[in-house]
């Protein structure tokens, strides 16, 4: 019987092959000085600034572009950048910006008016020779451009159909990056992987799925960056993400889970956050139904205890929401404003008041999105706390985009309320696209709760018009205590951006607009 | 045997085509369309239009079918809205990651599963078999993706002897060694569930076979054991084995979806889910279609090696 030789022979050739291959793995080298390795949540689509929309894709390309305007330093308030200065026209129509000098692409091409006007007729101008280069998803932030026109080399002139107030905040949006147009001319519709700006990183390797490698710009206008290159690696899976910073394999992680906050709470890391843009609410269908009446909605806001939802549900990675303009919008925002405190005798009394004991609520509820945090979750906290109330609350629980399939259309004769979350850049924009009546469904909004107050239309209309910032800011004001009177929405949660870094990374801010800054960031 | 495989690969055709139809089908059914998921919040109605008219969905599916099939054919598999690039291109490239590791896998369980399955027949009931059955219902127990993520708490994150995802190192050489090191983990996690069945059923074609009375000849005419088992043995059993075998490639392949999102392994199985949630219609579509045929063309494989194996298969 030579068998259970061979047996033992046999399992340790195999074990002998296994332990091969554990002395073949290399020694895991740490990542080298000066060279940040950040851990993404997706592969880019693209890296052309026109093309994209994902904040994701944003967080590169702010550091291979820049904007004729930027936002100041932990602020949402736009200075110049590629512009040095601009002129306003009397009636607001007419913007005139003078180019810094000397600045040139990545390319070696020079930065002037001719590249700008460039940029925006790809996008605007179905005539162009490069539109074709697109689709541009977000071009319809500029669609208030009638014209862009160069002046002289060094200055040009946009002329607006109309006034309107958060153009030079769209301006400082990713969609505003300029791009080198020889790069548009080399590549056509490729730029996306061969792209060329004028950032404080140049663009130097694109190895898909696995890493967008940066390289600092020597001869930034805004003074060489501290790091010698940055390294974007994807990693959608966010229990692997955390293993990696866990390991070493990633300097630097944006958007760590709530339930993953406590493996970094101690050295050598440091957890950072930030208040963003961001307001994550339910619409209420003000057009039939319980929530029709006033009180109801109110009550809804009095029976939700959003204390227990930032910070049990969300980790303390959120702060409750007093109205429908998130707090970063530091000039806009009604500091007045008081959330609805967590009271269910007034919702109990507010909605006998309106005689909707018991009604039944059909609850739209997404399993995940963009901004949406941990929409299952905070569904389930909000029903039972409807529930306490009096009502009879049922899900109905969708993936993202038949989601957005539902809502965006109205709820009318489907739902009575539904979860909703947006980031934007300019206070405008989202009470102009969810709340006027302009704005319902049926005119290409998204004011799917059919909310209606003339008084509110018209605040936001002012608003829009108006280019001194101090008056935009009263009119903003002023709406936000209306809206929150008439509460056509919950207001529940303001999201806090996070990041965690490791103890060789230094200089880190995240910044309210929910940009990845990296030009002063450093790592040894 | 040529007549016979030209058989087999005509009668693929009508199987890639109907798994054309029914990928491109179920993309325009479910909800949502890719519009909608690039834009987001900014989903108004008319911007959906328009970009929808600018990705060429604004046509009638059936016209929109045999203008995807027509360029397929012609080797156009179109290109990927939400990755900006040939469909073809990055099937091709992902496709080749999910081979190195559903093949490495594949070899492993397919060694690993027969040897055991072999020693636990010769040794039936011995303390050999009890050893090796107890691990193979434990790895057959365990579900990939969590031995997946405890192999990346345990030998990743804690010893730091494996990187945790990837494929190839950020920096360094891109060489035999780190793909290995790469490979290691995700392979094993990959290859344990398939280790498990084959292990079993080996054991049990081993066991009908070694009743036999070919067998009890054998060992009569004092062939040594060594001999019996593992030359007159197990080729005859092997006919038994290498369907188990084909049956459990189409598992690996398809359990590489979970092993790429927890490793992070740039595949195709991670590509697709990606594709999915980003409504990228005809990278799913390609994928799909793709993987299908090599699918297919796997299962010709297997059938021509079977008859080869034993004549009498071939009908």
């Amino acid at each position: 019987m030579t068998l259970p030789e061979l047996t033992r022979r046999t399992m340790m050739a195999s074990t002998a092959a296994l332990a091969l291959g554990l002395g073949a793995a290399p020694a895991l080298a740490q990542t080298p000085e000066g060279v940040l390795i950040v851990g993404q949540i997706a592969e880019p689509k693209a890296l052309d600034p026109a093309a994209v929309t994902a904040v994701n894709d944003f967080r590169i390309l702010m550091n291979v572009f820049d904007g004729l305007v930027r936002y100041k330093d932990g602020t949402l308030e736009v200075e110049p950048a590629l512009a040095t200065e601009w002129t306003i026209s009397e009636d607001g129509t007419v913007y005139t910006f003078s180019l810094r000098e000397g600045v040139s692409f990545h390319d070696g091409t020079p930065f002037d008016a001719a590249a700008v006007k460039f940029n925006f007729d790809r996008m605007l101008d179905e005539s162009h020779p490069y539109h074709d280069t697109g689709p541009f998803p977000l071009a319809f932030f500029f669609s208030a451009v009638e014209s862009v026109e160069v002046v002289d080399p060094m200055t040009v002139r946009f002329t607006l159909n109309g006034p309107y107030a958060p153009f030079l905040s769209n301006l400082a949006y990713p969609t505003g990056l300029l791009v080198s147009p020889a790069s548009v001319e080399t590549h056509g519709a490729e730029v996306g992987r061969n792209p060329s700006g004028t950032g404080p990183f140049k663009f130097a390797e694109w190895r898909s799925n696995e890493a967008v490698v940066v390289e600092a710009n020597p001869d930034y206008w805004d003074g060489a960056p501290e790091l010698q290159a940055v390294v974007f690696r994807p990693i959608t899976d966010a229990n692997t993400r955390t293993a990696e910073m866990l390991a070493g394999g990633i300097d630097l992680m944006v958007e760590v889970p709530p339930v993953a906050l406590s493996q970094f709470a101690a050295d050598p890391y440091t957890i950072h956050e930030q208040a963003g843009p961001h307001v994550w609410f339910l619409i209420l269908n003000a057009k039939e139904g319980p929530f029709a009446d006033k009180r109801v909605r109110q009550a809804a806001n009095y029976a939700i205890n959003k204390e227990a939802i930032v910070n049990d549900v969300l980790e303390g990675t959120a702060e409750v929401a007093a109205g429908p303009t998130p707090p970063a919008f530091a000039w806009a925002y009604n500091e007045a404003l008081e959330p609805y405190p967590h009271d269910p005798e007034k919702a109990r009394a507010l909605i006998a008041e309106a005689g909707a004991e018991g009604a039944e609520l059909t609850f739209y509820v997404t399993e995940g999105g963009s901004g949406m945090l941990d929409p299952v979750a905070m569904g389930t906290a909000i029903q039972a706390d409807l529930n306490a109330v009096g009502f009879d609350v049922k899900i109905e629980t969708y993936e993202w985009n038949t989601f957005l399939g539902e809502v965006n259309p109205g709820l009318e004769g489907k739902a009575d309320m539904a979860e909703m979350a947006w980031m934007t850049n300019d206070p405008d924009t989202l009470p102009f696209l969810a709340l006027r009546t302009e704005a319902w469904p049926d005119k290409g909004g998204f004011n799917s709760g059919y909310y209606s107050n003339p008084a509110v239309d018209e605040l936001l209309e002012a608003a829009r018009v108006a280019t001194d910032q101090d008056e935009r800011a009263r009119l903003y004001k002023e709406m936000q205590v209306i809206v929150q009177e008439d509460a056509p929405w919950v207001f529940v949660a303001n999201w806090k951006q996070n990041a965690v870094t490791n103890d060789r990374v230094g200089n880190f801010a995240l910044q309210p607009s929910f940009f990845l800054l990296l030009h002063d960031v450093t790592k040894n | 045997m040529a007549g016979y495989i030209f058989k087999r690969l005509v009668s693929a055709i009508p199987v890639l085509l109907g798994i054309s139809v029914i990928v491109f089908l179920i993309m325009a059914m479910i909800p949502g369309d890719p519009a909608t998921a690039i834009l987001g919040s900014y989903a108004t109605p008319e911007n959906v239009e328009k970009l929808n008219r600018d990705l060429g969905l604004d046509k009638p599916l059936v016209q929109r079918y045999f203008i995807w099939l027509g360029n397929m054919l012609q080797g156009d598999f179109g290109r990927s809205f939400s990755l900006n690039r040939p469909v073809l291109d990055e099937v091709l490239e992902r496709f080749g990651a999910t081979l190195v590791l559903a093949g490495t896998a594949f070899v492993l369980c397919s060694l690993l599963g027969v040897a055991a399955g072999v020693v636990s027949a010769a040794r039936q009931y011995g303390a050999a078999d009890k050893a090796i059955t107890f691990f193979v219902l434990l790895g057959i127990s365990i579900p990939s993706f969590f031995l997946g993520m405890m192999m990346i708490l345990i030998f990743a994150v804690k010893l730091r002897w494996f990187p945790v995802s990837g494929m190839w190192p950020i920096y360094g050489a891109r060489d035999i060694s780190a793909l290995v090191g790469h490979l290691t983990l995700p392979a094993l996690a990959l290859a344990v569930v398939a280790t498990g069945v084959i292990a079993r059923l080996s054991r049990s074609a081993m066991l009908e076979v070694l009743r036999q009375d070919f067998i009890r000849t054998a060992r009569a005419k004092g062939v040594r054991e060594r001999a019996v088992v593992w030359r007159h043995a197990l080729r005859a059993a092997m006919v038994g084995i290498i369907p188990v075998l084909g049956i459990q490639a189409g598992f690996v392949l398809s359990g590489a979806v979970y092993i790429e999102m927890v490793f992070q392994w740039p595949g195709v199985g991670r590509m697709l889910v990606d594709a999915i949630l980003k409504r990228d219609i005809l990278l799913v579509q390609g994928g799909v279609v793709f993987v299908a045929a090599c699918y297919v063309m796997f299962n010709i494989a297997v059938d021509v090696a079977q008859t080869l194996l034993d004549p009498r298969i071939k009908t």
